[in-house]
């Protein structure tokens, strides 16, 4: 990055916005779709159509939404517009007049009703643990601990992402760290209502998380959802000074780099994938890496174009519940790249990134593995 | 109209939304709608994406048969309204042409789809040890069709000449919808198309020479108190052999305006630099003489870390916008001797009418420049707005006392049409145009004619009176 994008507000940086599409050449949904209405330039037009009180319909505002959030345009954008932030507040100035997109809203009334955006009952929550073969000594739940491992929505209740979570407990375990889950009182981050513009809806979840945490006082609490820990950071921080709030991947390097972690080895070629809202909005590019490199017999191989490297898989942003079939033909497109590789498997270090690449490669037919950094950690343990 | 392309496209090509529509009906530069609902049609009547040339080839078939207006898009990062219609019909949006379709390391040749941007193209040849000899300074969104079809100076330009220089092929769809090929030795010649900007034809591939990757890159940045040291200094370099890859040049108004933008300079804009930076490139011993060219000049440079972010910022001009947040621009084609009389003008004009103008540019040849004048504006007060538009022709009329004309023409700039093209060459150009598209649909009202309102007797008073009252509100607020 070249310097710090700036945010002074939807319209003023509508009307700074050049139309020069910059952005839209590196926008993954515009890439997909391909009518300027889904290009970020378009997208800034249409939000200045929505504040001018051009009336929209329901589809054509929907464009707003289809964007994953990865914020790849914000790293290009000629003018220095922070437009991570500009999409958050179009999709709020959108929902505000009563233009969300139905699957969006849909989760939001979910997680306000549950506590989770599936709409599950939220008593479930750690039920994961049940199907471990055994569950680490170290985890006190239901206790105070000086760590606290938040979840999140996907790795509680969904299948395929349930693995992560439970191999990160595995990892823990390893070490003899004393940790607890907020188990069935943890409440969905919000992210998934900040992404629908519906900021105002997630309050009463944060404040509760906030509470939660405030009761358990721990040192540090950690994500294995870098949507979960971004969320954390940017509105649960300052009501919870002195907490450390780090993804599993940074707080595993650290323990690496203390020698506190078992040795790894395992004989695969991998390809990593950055999770956008851990390496490209979180900052956090080589923790993942550097534990895979930890890893005897293990190759990490590089997507040559530097340009395709950190591309976004198509999970972000709320855009499964807005369009799924644009989510997988992004899936499958980022599965085929990485593929390319000649990796054997693809590893991120997000729960999300982790569920789309996998239903990617399904539709693609491809072979490859998908799994979460701490699930090849946790099976590459000597 | 959308019966034309419904004819070539499945129905999932082919836009006729209105708000769909809007978004095609504009480029970098805004216009207030009363200016162009006075005498244009800029919101197409319907948007159509081919997918491969043949459908390209096809859909200009039917538009010529029918007499449709087409016009084609890829990135519409100009401000001319090159790629906006302004008599109604078809937009070609051209992008699903992107990619790489063949790199020949031996020859050192590409094949590329014309939607494909120049830095997509510079990163898959960066993987074969290969470059572009040069790139637009919008690398990151112009496109290689769009950049070939309005002159292609730029970035390397100094070095390696006009893009044009570079072509080896280009594959053309016609308006009779015939699909060809063209070369510097064909009927109709290449050359022609390098300069239609999309009058002729659709370019949907290209065949352009390419370069080792340079093994080593040596960027100074100086700089000068006046502007006439740094033009002899862009004269004196410009000369030195081996030629350097680009010189590229900003004016004091530029730094103030970035400063003012809240952005980061490297010197402090009240001590009014002139900043000159010089990238040379190519093997390293030669390279390494660049030193001794810019030794032999009279001037300062500062620390190679901040000439490295300079160089790292080269595409990235657009930055002064937030100053605006609108801005608007004339961009001349100046020669070198004529430079520090257009900087020195420039500057006097801006403080006399105590309005920000900020000059930027880079050398393309040994004796042309592309500069870039461009002063904050806001769009969304209408009325002002409109009024700062007029101030664009003082500094045409500025560069065109100094030897300059303005760079690329589109429509807004064929009010300039007799500083662009003399008679025989005005001619010229139009039988080509009634060679190849004698229906006259392929981006109609460009180029090659004045509408009646951008015409000497309306366009000099009108701007004159709207220029004269910016100014009077420029300096009222100061």
């Amino acid at each position: 990055m070249k310097w710090v994008a700036s945010f002074d507000g939807l319209a003023q940086e509508a009307a700074i916005c050049a139309y020069c599409g910059y952005c839209r050449a590196v926008c993954p949904t515009y890439s997909a779709v391909g009518w300027e209405s889904c290009s970020p330039r378009g997208r800034v037009h249409l939000a200045r159509m929505l504040l001018e009180g051009v009336p929209l319909s329901p589809s054509q505002a929907a464009r707003i939404y289809h964007c994953t959030l990865c914020g790849r345009c914000s790293e290009v954008c000629a003018t220095g517009i922070d437009l991570r932030r500009f999409w958050l507040e179009a999709r709020k100035t959108t929902a505000e007049r009563a233009l969300g997109p139905a699957g969006a809203e849909e989760a939001v009334r979910q997680a306000v009703l549950s506590g989770n955006i599936y709409g599950y009952d939220n008593d479930e929550r750690a039920g994961w643990l049940d199907y471990m073969d055994e569950v680490p000594d170290s985890l006190r739940l239901g206790e105070r601990a000086d760590l606290v491992y938040f979840v999140g929505c996907s790795s509680s209740f969904s299948p395929r992402a349930q693995r992560i979570a439970e191999s990160f407990v595995l990892l823990l375990g390893e070490t003899g760290i004393q940790f607890t889950l907020l188990g069935k009182d943890e409440r969905c981050c919000g992210y998934p209502l900040l992404a629908a513009g519906r900021l105002a809806e997630a309050r009463t979840l944060i404040q509760e998380n906030v509470a939660l945490c405030r009761e358990m006082s721990p040192s540090a609490v950690v994500f294995t959802c870098p949507a979960c820990r971004l969320m954390w950071m940017e509105h649960y921080a300052r009501e919870l000074p002195g907490v450390r709030l780090l993804h599993s991947t940074e707080y595993l390097w650290a323990l690496q780099m203390e020698g506190r972690l078992p040795s790894f080895h395992l004989e695969s070629k991998v390809a990593y994938h950055y999770p956008c809202d851990l390496a490209r909005s979180g900052g956090v590019y080589d923790p993942p890496r550097m534990l895979l490199n930890s890893v005897r017999g293990l190759q990490v191989l590089e997507i040559s174009s530097p340009s395709q490297r950190e591309e976004c898989c198509g999970g972000g942003g709320d855009l499964e519940m807005v369009d799924p079939s644009l989510v997988a033909e992004l899936a499958v497109r980022r599965v085929s790249r990485l593929a390319g590789t000649g990796a054997d498997a693809i590893v991120t270090a997000c729960p999300q990134c982790v569920r789309t690449l996998s239903r990617g490669a399904e539709k693609a037919g491809c072979q490859v593995e998908v799994m979460d950094v701490v699930e090849l950690l946790a099976r590459a343990r000597l | 109209m959308s019966t034309i392309a419904t004819k070539v496209l499945p129905p999932e090509r082919i836009s006729t939304d209105p708000i769909e529509r809007k978004l095609y009906s504009r480029d970098v530069a805004p216009v207030p709608e009363v200016i162009t609902g006075a005498f244009l049609r800029t919101t197409p009547d319907a948007v159509v994406r081919p997918g491969n040339s043949e459908q390209v080839a096809a859909l200009l078939r039917e538009a010529t048969r029918a007499r449709v207006p087409v016009t084609t898009r890829a990135a519409a990062s100009t401000g001319f309204y090159n790629t906006v219609p302004v008599r109604g019909g078809l937009v070609l949006d051209v992008n699903d042409l992107r990619g790489v379709v063949r790199i020949d390391t031996s020859r050192k040749t590409v094949r590329v789809l014309p939607a494909t941007t120049w830095q997509e193209l510079d990163d898959a040849l960066s993987t074969y040890g290969l470059a572009t000899m040069s790139y637009p300074s919008s690398a990151v969104s112009a496109t290689v069709g769009g950049w070939i079809s309005t002159q292609g100076h730029g970035i390397g330009s100094l070095r390696y000449g006009a893009v044009a220089d570079q072509l080896v092929e280009l594959e053309v769809a016609l308006p009779d919808g015939r699909l060809t090929h063209v070369d510097a030795k064909s009927f109709p010649p290449m050359g022609w198309f390098t300069e239609a900007e999309g009058t002729l034809g659709v370019i949907t591939a290209a065949e352009l020479s390419v370069r080792p990757r340079p093994e080593a890159e040596s960027i100074h940045l100086l700089i000068f108190d006046e502007g006439g040291e740094l033009a002899d200094a862009i004269r004196s370099l410009a000369r030195w052999e081996p030629r350097p890859f680009t010189l590229t040049f900003a004016d004091p108004g530029y730094f103030a305006l970035l400063s003012g933008a809240g952005f980061r300079t490297p010197l402090d804009p009240t001590q009014h630099p002139y900043l000159l930076l010089a990238c040379f490139q190519g093997d390293p011993r030669l390279v390494g003489r660049a030193r001794n060219a810019v030794a032999r000049l009279h001037h300062r440079e500062l620390p190679p870390e901040m000439a490295s972010e300079e160089w790292g910022q080269r595409l990235y001009h657009l930055r002064v916008k937030r100053a605006g947040p609108s801005l608007l621009a004339a961009e001349l084609w100046m020669p070198l001797s004529g430079l520090a009389g257009y900087l020195r003008s420039v500057a006097r004009l801006s403080s006399a009418v105590c309005l920000p103008v900020a000059s930027y540019g880079v050398a393309v040849s040994q004796d042309w420049a592309m500069v870039m004048s461009v002063y904050p504006a806001d769009e969304r007060r209408k009325l002002a707005y409109l009024c700062a538009i007029g101030f664009t022709k003082r500094l045409h009329d500025l560069g065109a006392r100094n030897g300059g004309r303005p760079y690329g023409v589109g429509l807004w700039n064929t009010a300039y049409l007799p500083r662009l093209f003399d008679r025989d060459r005005l001619a010229e150009l139009r039988s080509r145009k009634a060679a190849l598209d004698p229906a006259g649909i392929m981006n109609p009202g460009k180029l090659y004619g004045t509408p009646l309102p951008l015409r000497a007797p309306l366009f000099g008073p009108a701007s004159w009176a709207l220029s004269t009252l910016f100014v009077a509100s420029s300096r009222r607020r100061q």
